[in-house]
């Protein structure tokens, strides 16, 4: 009987959902955590027993943990560009008419529709040495020598900037567009100009879009992969890069899980502080 | 206190015109009703009253100044919407002190301010509560403190009360009602539904179409509705057919004719409300005769329909002497209260 009940309680229903996340996400995680203590070995992945000694090398070689802290304001300044442009952007799409928010949204959303490497080398037709930027700016006579646009930090910056923005501006639209037109009437009405409005009553409003949005493209900007190897050129080592070519190139797997979870780790910490600081109680 | 004079009002969207022509004057302190059915207008007088629409055409002035051209913020104005509009991200008195912040009331007066209001729509112990937690009845009360605390000119209400429940919708009446005549403001309020209209207001302004259909005391519009469309938008109204000879009606399907010596000659429409038709029994004197089609008791009162000659008759009756249906019965009209429609001498 309490057998034939569980099975048809709805909690059942969760059940396929939570195989797939146990086999595709918690077994992984637990292997590479396990992985991760385990000790290096020549011509194997790895060796007998367990040690600390990565993740012991990663905090106190510059090399690596250097490489965490760059990929983390990676991270930060990726989300920062995002939400300064796509603020106004998501602003200014929740005001336009029905016909039109559809063509913004569209567009907003082309840099996912576009190959990752198509767009990356779209990118560098623009800024790259020889690019239309900075031969224009040639060609004026307004610099002797090409501005570095490109392969280093501020070209992955600005790729990973394009291609998350619409990780920043759907959340923020769809916070702006539960938002009741009559609230902000009713703060009109009450004595307030449009941009206090915006300040006191706007920006408040769409404060958790704005939170899962920032928390969204910073986990994007600090995983991603393609866009720093193509944007970078190869030559800024963020974690991630470095830890693909520690595993797969150099074989050692107890390392490269170290560094991978020294990544995540630190970021996970940085994602909670950020929800910590900007938890909003009217949510709750 | 403030008088509010609206000259020629006009709205147009494109080619729609929302209001047209409008012009009506309410006096210090007065409660006035914009009641209508939706699409009739109202809400665009008061948007536009309230500075939210510009105005195609006319003047709305306050105590004389003309304020059509101000943006809301200059207005001083409560308003009241339908859906409440409370900030859900400040607390009941955060809500109530944005006003006053706005006004750079210094903080302690604004505590002391915002503390009166809540006591006045006994709220006082929900200050530190987000709108969220509160019912709909209370977060409407919110709404109102958070409109009059800032002591404006006037209070504009957009169906207040068109999302609460019917029982608390009768309370909130006569809590609204109460509160306006402490306070002394000159409010315009904004409803579809008649009886809201009735109760509380001075003045009802009955709107069709973007027009002034009638704009009178509650019991004039009730009794002598300006025209066919006001009275059956103002209640229930059983609209008989006549004829005047000599000042005598003589009613379509009537038994006995009517004398109105006021009448001219001719045919003529007569409004009889349902409450003032009585009902006997088959046989006794009566001005019409019918069958009982159908009768619905409810509680204090019994509504009959009667089918005559002249069509169907709404009547409202006591539950003295039930008819039952399928009884022959006999109508009185009281010829003081047959109220004779467009067109009238």
């Amino acid at each position: 009987m309490i057998a034939a009940r569980g099975l048809s309680s709805p909690r059942m229903l969760v059940l396929p959902a939570a195989a797939l996340i146990v086999v595709f996400v918690v077994m992984p995680y637990l292997n590479i955590m396990v992985m991760s203590l385990r000790t290096p070995a020549q011509g194997n992945p790895y060796g007998e027993g367990f040690t600390l000694q990565s993740y012991l090398t990663i905090l106190t070689d510059a090399y690596y943990y250097e490489a965490v802290l760059k990929t983390l304001r990676l991270g930060v300044v990726t989300s920062i560009t995002t939400l300064a442009l796509g603020l106004p952007l998501a602003l200014h799409i929740n005001r336009a008419g029905r016909r039109m928010r559809g063509l913004l949204i569209a567009l907003v959303l082309s840099p996912l529709l576009v190959g990752i490497v198509v767009r990356s080398y779209g990118w560098t037709i623009l800024l790259g040495n020889a690019g239309i930027v900075n031969s224009t700016l040639r060609n004026l006579g307004l610099i002797d020598r090409p501005l570095p646009l490109m392969y280093n930090e501020l070209g992955i910056i600005i790729g990973l900037t394009h291609v998350f923005l619409p990780f920043m501006i759907l959340p923020i639209l769809s916070a702006l567009q539960s938002i009741d037109p009559a609230v902000s009437a009713a703060a009109r009405s009450l004595g307030a100009r449009p941009f206090t409005v915006f300040r006191r009553v706007t920006l408040p409003l769409a404060l958790p879009g704005i939170r899962s949005g920032t928390i969204l493209v910073f986990v994007l900007a600090v995983s991603a992969y393609v866009t720093p190897a193509l944007m970078g050129g190869m030559r800024i080592q963020t974690a991630t890069l470095m830890t693909v070519d520690i595993l797969i190139d150099q074989y050692r797997w107890p390392f490269g899980s170290a560094l991978a979870l020294t990544l995540s780790i630190a970021a996970a910490l940085m994602i909670f502080a950020f929800g910590r600081m900007t938890r909003t109680r009217w949510t709750q | 206190m403030t008088q509010v004079r609206i000259e020629g009002l006009t709205k147009r969207y494109g080619s729609a015109t929302a209001v047209d022509r409008l012009s009506l004057q309410v006096e210090n302190g007065q409660f006035v009703s914009l009641l209508g059915p939706s699409g009739c207008g109202k809400t665009t007088t008061l948007k536009c009253i309230a500075g939210f629409e510009e105005v195609t055409g006319g003047r709305i002035l306050f105590d004389g100044r003309d304020v059509s051209r101000e943006p809301p913020e200059k207005r001083d104005i409560g308003m009241v919407f339908q859906s409440y509009a409370l900030f859900p991200h400040l607390t009941v008195a955060g809500n109530l002190a944005f006003g006053l912040e706005m006004r750079r009331v210094p903080p302690a007066a604004i505590r002391e301010r915002v503390a009166r209001a809540l006591d006045m729509v006994q709220l006082a112990p929900f200050a530190e509560r987000y709108p969220k937690a509160l019912s709909g009845g209370q977060q409407q009360r919110v709404a109102l403190a958070r409109a009059l605390v800032i002591e404006p000119r006037i209070l504009l209400l957009d169906e207040p009360l068109a999302n609460l429940d019917a029982k608390l919708r009768d309370e909130m009446r006569l809590f609204i009602r109460d509160l306006q005549q402490r306070v002394g403001i000159t409010t315009l309020y904004v409803t579809h539904d008649q009886s809201e209209a009735m109760t509380m207001s001075d003045l009802v302004v009955v709107m069709f179409d973007g027009r002034i259909a009638q704009a009178a005391a509650p019991q004039e519009v009730y009794d002598l509705p300006a025209s066919e469309a006001v009275a059956r938008f103002v209640g229930n109204a059983n609209i008989l057919q006549g004829n005047v000879r000599d000042g005598v009606v003589h009613l379509a399907g009537g038994a006995s004719p009517v004398p109105m010596p006021q009448l001219p000659p001719g045919p003529v429409r007569l409004m009889a409300r349902p409450e003032q038709i009585s009902l006997v029994q088959a046989g006794v004197a009566s001005d019409m005769v019918g069958r009982v089609d159908h009768s619905y008791f409810n509680g204090s009162h019994v509504d009959y329909r009667i089918s005559t000659d002249a069509g169907d008759i709404a009547v409202h009756a006591s539950t003295a002497h039930i008819f039952p249906a399928g009884t022959p019965v006999g109508l009185r009209f009281d010829p003081a209260r047959l109220w004779p429609m467009e067109p009238r001498a």
